[in-house]
């Protein structure tokens, strides 16, 4: 890590300080805007949880607390003081800058052993993503709104940095918690294992068949492991339907941006578990086809994956918007090949600004109604949609022109 | 025989078959006491006690006491028979139910009568100790027992589901006796339903399970139209088991109240009017106090005059005579109307016979009447010169709940808890009973205590919670705590609103949601400073409405079709750029809108040489 990485990461952890430090209460006013905090993530829900479970009542037990149990053990031996908690998701994002960097730094965002990317020359440097991470203003925001989003993307990251280095087992136990905590990171299953298996540097290199049976296998008890702890520290199994039932069958309809809330409030409830199922298998869809289109770069099949299901999952938050985001600054260099751009950056923008003001006026003025922040959920989805869908046009573009360099700089059509 | 029919004569309902069943009631009445077989006995009083700002209080009272075996047996006499099947059916030992109305304004007019223990939440509030051998049976037996109560009082108590029950850990106890029971085996539940607008079609079947149902006696004041114009109003039933600790034997008791407070000058204006309208400008009593007070200018004053009423003012009708059932008691028991009141305060009887009222020792202030079979019973109270302030009980404690915040994302509780009592602390134990779409933040609930003393920071001694489950089951609060003397006590807490399916919402979904009120008990206590008892003593707040986010109600069909063309159309882009292929432009042969139109007229020319 060379100096102007540590002078990027000294930065953003300041920026963050001076947050929490100078406005003592933007914590809590972040903490209840529904853009941040969902019913599975959120801070406040996670206190709460801590304070039943500190005082002997189960938190799973109730309809508030949908969170992971090690967390809440995690939080109850934490002492009770806010600068401690702060400087606990400081310390998270610092850590998933320096992820970020050990990716950058490998070069597998451009090398890969299938395809070496034409503009390699033009990738930022890796302090560049950091900074691209760090001062991220929805990274920002979720750190001090505090929603435990925060470790899962953390975790996710370390995954992919363990993995891009070739070392299995850290990436598959960092990914098992990272399932563990949200559930939704076992979709990155598949590229993960491709990721691991292209940068093993084991010689020689064991069959792929072989490699995944074993990782399942081992990523399989370590799962296990952590159910039995779960199990130990609540006495019960049911935080599992507490928690992973939430995510599958959401049965808390707060508004967040994604697309699930509106849809099942107005949903008719004999279409109920038939549209449930739907949207879990649509999620689920894109896994498999991802994967073997974009077998010669795992890690973009894996960004691809986060970026989808960081729209079409069931509480999605900024959070996970901004950790795709700063991901795909991994890939800055093919960034020329892409069409829209301009129009996607506004979009974004767009429903940045809209969605706090149309929700105010929907919740606090009653001058609206919930249909007009249910647009700004669909804007904010099909952009993020279209920048999923434009990031994979310039991979497959810049896989192409390796395959074929007198197509550079001409236009091409798809058939 | 002859005799019986004359009687029955004077009865205002003609339908035969009620007369034959008065008459077996009769018959049964006259052999049993003329036998020395134990009959069931049934007394009823009304309570009348002018509250200050010209309202008055009129409680009424009907308790029944017959044999515990009679009643197993299914041997009713004036036990209601459709309400003790129900009982037996559901193996309920204790039931307790409770119809209300309006605000008791403790503030104007002092204690609750009967240490609210009649008194129930806003709507319809039901508790019951059931007898089953686990909780799933009680839970089977309560439900059943919620949906028979519901048919016979033409109350919604059918919608009270898991979500509206409850299991009172500290605040309820059982009020009877048990002394062949396991207590172990009685399950106490308890449900409210705050919405419910009680009415008339509760009133008459309430009369209906009285003796003489609202025929003779002093039910014949109840009369819908008069009690649902009341201030405040609380109809309850409470059956129970009694046992004597000296000879061992066992009663089953009903009791029925009917407290209500009544507006004298609303109540004399229809009488005048039935139409309500503003009154003259002779008629006004006008405020001279205030600045702009002139002829043109008039603040009018209500409630400040001392106005004459009588029974018969006030209810529309007299009492038509002494219930049959309650006239043959020994004669300390047969005080059937009494009226508390200063001493020196004058009341004057219509009726001659009746002229004299017992004085209780004791109790000046109190007179009563005894009522006479077939004799008309009226009461009047005249214009007091000079105005005699009416008597007012300090209540042991000042409670009111209100809601904190705005918007309808999340909010706060606040209730405050006042002991007016200058050298007494007092016990509490303060119960809420949540609907499960307002989640309470257990962690945010504090209780403040002002002034502030010092050690008398923690005044919450215990705390019982149980959180709520969507859709499944409310979230029940229960604290034991102490209100330090001449202080208040804050309660605050933070919740949030959820969001419902839309099936979910009610027609008016706008109109927001009732939450049921917060029950506090006062539990039997001793006083500190001079020993004397406190009894056991109950307080509701009065219940809130909580209004919820709403969705658009016309727009399933925009939303389904909207969200599924968003998905499709990313479902598209994506896989459109992952099952296709590239090849440069000038590799294929591309076929634009000129080339298209060009087509299509070369088809069309061919066309028409054919």
């Amino acid at each position: 890590m060379d100096r102007k990485c540590l002078l990027a990461i000294g930065a953003g952890a300041l920026i963050r300080l001076v947050l929490f430090t100078a406005f003592p209460s933007l914590p809590t006013i972040l903490a209840q805007r529904v853009e941040i905090s969902t019913p599975v993530t959120s801070y406040k829900r996670l206190q709460e949880g801590v304070y039943l479970y500190t005082h002997g009542v189960s938190p799973y037990d109730g309809g508030v607390f949908h969170q992971a149990p090690l967390l809440l053990s995690l939080f109850s031996i934490l002492p009770p003081s806010t600068i401690i908690t702060n400087l606990l998701y400081v310390l998270a994002d610092i850590f998933s800058a320096i992820s970020l960097i050990q990716i950058a730094s490998s070069g597998v965002p451009t090398v890969t052993p299938h395809h070496v990317s034409p503009r390699k020359a033009n990738s930022w440097p890796p302090w560049a993503i950091a900074a691209a991470f760090l001062f991220n203003p929805f990274t920002i925001a979720t750190c001090i709104a505090r929603p435990t989003i925060v470790f899962t993307n953390t975790i996710i990251l370390h995954s992919i940095a363990a993995a891009v280095n070739g070392r299995r087992g850290p990436a598959f136990v960092s990914i098992a918690m990272a399932t563990y905590l949200s559930l939704y990171p076992a979709l990155l299953l598949p590229p993960l294992l491709f990721l691991t298996y292209d940068s093993l540097k084991a010689t020689p290199k064991p069959s792929i068949q072989a490699f995944s049976a074993i990782t399942m296998i081992m990523l399989s008890i370590v799962l296990m492991i952590y159910f039995k702890l779960s199990h130990l520290i609540t006495g019960s199994w049911e935080f599992v339907a507490s928690t992973y039932g939430v995510h599958l069958l959401l049965p808390d309809l707060t508004p967040n941006v994604g697309l699930w809330w509106y849809f099942f409030i107005e949903m008719f409830d004999s279409f109920r578990a038939f549209f449930l199922c739907l949207f879990q298998l649509h999620l689920l869809i894109y896994v498999p086809s991802v994967c073997l289109r974009l077998r010669k770069q795992p890690l973009f099949a894996l960004i691809t994956l986060i970026g989808i299901s960081s729209i079409f999952k069931s509480y999605p938050a900024i959070g996970d918007t901004g950790l795709y985001l700063s991901l795909l600054m991994l890939y800055n260099h093919m960034f020329s090949l892409m069409r829209y751009t301009f129009f996607l950056a506004a979009a974004i923008l767009y429903a940045t600004f809209l969605g706090p003001a149309f929700y105010y006026l929907w919740v606090y003025a009653g001058s609206g109604n919930a249909n007009f922040f249910y647009a700004i959920t669909l804007v904010w989805s099909i952009s993020n949609a279209l920048i999923v869908a434009d990031a994979i046009y310039a991979a497959l573009r810049d896989e192409h022109e390796t395959e074929r360099p007198e197509l550079i700089g001409k236009d091409v059509v798809q058939i | 025989m002859t005799l019986l029919f004359a009687r029955s004569h004077q009865w205002l309902t003609p339908s035969p078959l009620e007369i034959l069943s008065r008459l077996l009631g009769f018959f049964l009445v006259f052999t049993l006491s003329g036998n020395t077989v134990v009959a069931d006995t049934y007394k009823e009083k009304l309570d009348l006690q002018p509250l200050s700002g010209q309202f008055l209080l009129a409680s009424f009272n009907f308790q029944n006491h017959g044999p515990i075996e009679a009643f197993n047996k299914q041997m009713f006499q004036l036990f209601p028979r459709s309400l003790g099947q129900i009982l037996q059916y559901t193996h309920t030992r204790e039931l307790h139910l409770r119809f209300a109305l309006g605000r008791w304004d403790s503030e104007l007019w002092g204690a609750q009568p009967g240490d609210g223990q009649n008194a129930g939440g806003t709507g319809v509030e039901t508790w019951a100790w059931v007898e089953a051998d686990n909780d799933v049976e009680a839970e089977a037996r309560w439900t059943s027992l919620n949906n028979a109560l519901s048919g016979l009082f033409c109350a919604s108590l059918n919608f009270i589901d898991s979500t509206r029950t409850i299991r009172p850990v500290m605040s309820f106890n059982p009020t009877g006796d048990y002394p062949t029971t396991n207590t172990s085996r009685l399950f106490l539940l308890h449900g409210s339903l705050p919405k419910e607008p009680v009415c008339t079609e509760n009133l008459t079947p309430f009369l209906k399970l009285l003796p003489c149902k609202g025929k003779s006696g002093i039910s014949t004041l109840l009369d819908g139209h008069k009690l649902f114009d009341a201030s405040f109003q609380s109809m309850s039933i409470d059956v129970r088991p009694i046992c004597s600790p000296h000879t061992g034997t066992c009663d089953i008791e009903i009791q029925q109240t009917i407290d209500m407070v009544l507006d004298i000058s609303r109540s004399l204006q229809r009488k005048d009017s039935p139409v309500p309208r503003p009154r003259d400008q002779h008629e006004l009593i006008c405020d001279t106090s205030k600045p702009y007070a002139s002829n043109e200018y008039c603040y009018p004053m209500d409630n400040s005059i001392d106005l004459p009423w009588s029974l018969s003012d006030l209810f529309g009708r007299t009492i038509s005579g002494g219930c049959p059932f309650a006239i043959n008691l020994p004669a300390e028991e047969t005080q059937h109307v009494c009226i508390r009141a200063p001493e020196n305060k004058l009341t004057t009887m219509e009726t001659l016979e009746l002229a004299a009222p017992t004085l209780t020792e004791g109790q000046p202030d109190l007179k009563c009447y005894m009522l006479r079979e077939n004799v008309p019973f009226d009461l009047s109270f005249p214009k007091q010169q000079p105005p005699i302030s009416p008597l007012r009980q300090e209540p042991l404690l000042y409670a009111e709940r209100s809601f904190t915040g705005h918007g309808q994302e999340h909010g706060g509780v606040k209730t405050v808890l006042r002991n007016p009592n200058p050298n007494d602390p007092i016990e509490v134990v303060y119960l809420e009973s949540l609907p499960w779409f307002m989640k309470p933040y257990l962690h945010t609930f504090k209780a403040q205590v002002l002034p502030v003393l010092a050690g008398e920071e923690d005044v919450i001694s215990e705390l019982y919670y149980r959180p709520a489950l969507d859709r499944k089951r409310g979230t029940q609060l229960e604290a034991k705590l102490i209100v330090p003397p001449n202080s208040v006590v804050i309660l605050t807490y933070d919740f949030e609103k959820a969001v419902l399916r839309y099936t979910e919402y009610p027609p008016d979904a706008n109109r927001g949601f009732d939450v049921a009120s917060a029950i506090i008990t006062i539990p039997p206590q001793r006083r500190r400073s001079d020993g004397k008892k406190v009894p056991a003593t109950s307080i509701r707040t009065t219940s809130l409405l909580l209004s919820l986010p709403t969705p658009d109600f016309s727009m399933p069909y925009n939303v389904i079709i909207f969200t599924s063309t968003i998905m499709a159309l990313a479902f598209g882009s994506i896989f459109n750029l992952l099952v296709r292929r590239f090849v440069a432009v000038d590799e294929v042969q591309r076929v634009d809108l000129k080339g298209k139109i060009r087509g299509l007229l070369g088809k069309l020319k061919k066309g028409k040489t054919e």
